[in-house]
């Protein structure tokens, strides 16, 4: 499931893993999954010009074509 | 590159050979290492053999993980696309000084791969930043089914066609986009023709190269 894969990710990539936190919110179309991590992580959840959370969104998109829901991922600070 | 493979007859043995590397018979050498013969009229022998692959084959590697650091790469990539729905299995195909090469194999590889391996070139960014935190200095390459290798080889006949084309009419060509290990590998695979010069154009990850005629130097 979407939630658990973006889960998987970001606690791989930060130092706080204890830290990351999933909500999602179904909407009739898509999904939104929210991402919340400790304050000093959220550099490694992003990445220089945005690139680790593109690569996020793009691994979540290939893993989203097998129910056909869009799946919007959503990084709060 | 050297692996050593077991089986009950030295025809087990060279078979498995077979079988794992996906490669033909007469594509490597053999040495038997061992025979070893337990009771009476050979029964319940095992044969160890050293298979030779020469260099540039096209051998399906299986590399045992070296070190505690491998084996958690590994297992992440195996439980990153588990996660993701795509379920498959995960090879160390290359190991070299600066580079250490993942290879998938799963039913779904051709949405791991995505178009023009856009979901692999995602994958892939993020196993290079595990590997960074977990200390493995190496740079990462994720394939799936030898879809890069393959591509390796397009991109470079692409190329030739288009130095081969723009030679004829004089002009430029604009490729596609491509990213920037592809388009380094057009760069270097033309660096040769004094004739032809290439360029990257645009902005971001994804840029195109040009293909320009240039003459022949007069110097």
């Amino acid at each position: 499931m979407e939630k658990e894969l973006v889960e998987y990710i970001a606690k791989s990539l930060v130092d706080d893993p204890q830290g990351v936190v999933v909500n999602m919110i179904e909407g009739e179309k898509s999904t939104i999954l929210e991402l919340k991590v400790s304050p000093n992580d959220i550099g490694k959840v992003i990445g220089k010009h945005g690139r680790i959370a593109k690569a996020i969104r793009t691994i979540l998109s290939a893993s989203s074509t097998k129910t056909g829901k869009r799946v919007v991922l959503e990084i709060l600070d | 590159m050297i692996r050593e493979f077991e089986g009950k007859t030295e025809k087990e043995a060279i078979d498995k050979a077979i079988a794992e590397l996906g490669i033909d018979r007469e594509e490597f050498d053999v040495e038997i290492l061992e025979t070893s013969k337990k009771g009476l009229l050979f029964r319940k022998g095992t044969v160890k053999i050293r298979v030779h692959i020469p260099d540039g084959s096209k051998a399906r590697v299986n590399l045992e993980p070296e070190n505690d650091e491998e084996r958690r790469l590994k297992e992440f990539l195996e439980k990153l696309i588990e996660k993701m729905g795509f379920p498959g299995r995960v090879r160390i195909a290359l190991r070299e000084n600066r580079k250490l090469k993942l290879d998938i194999s799963s039913d779904h590889s051709g949405i791991l791969i995505g178009k023009k391996g856009k979901n692999l070139d995602s994958i892939q960014l993020i196993l290079n930043v595990f590997a960074g935190r977990i200390g493995l200095e190496q740079r990462i390459i994720v394939d799936a089914e030898g879809y890069r290798s393959r591509r390796e080889m397009t991109i470079v006949r692409l190329a030739r066609r288009a130095a081969e084309q723009v030679r004829r009419s004089g002009g430029s060509q604009l490729l596609e986009p491509m990213n920037p290990f592809e388009r380094r590998l057009i760069h270097t695979s033309l660096n040769h023709m004094r004739d032809i010069d290439t360029k990257s154009e645009g902005e971001g990850l994804y840029k195109q190269v040009r293909i320009i005629y240039k003459g022949t130097s007069r110097r």
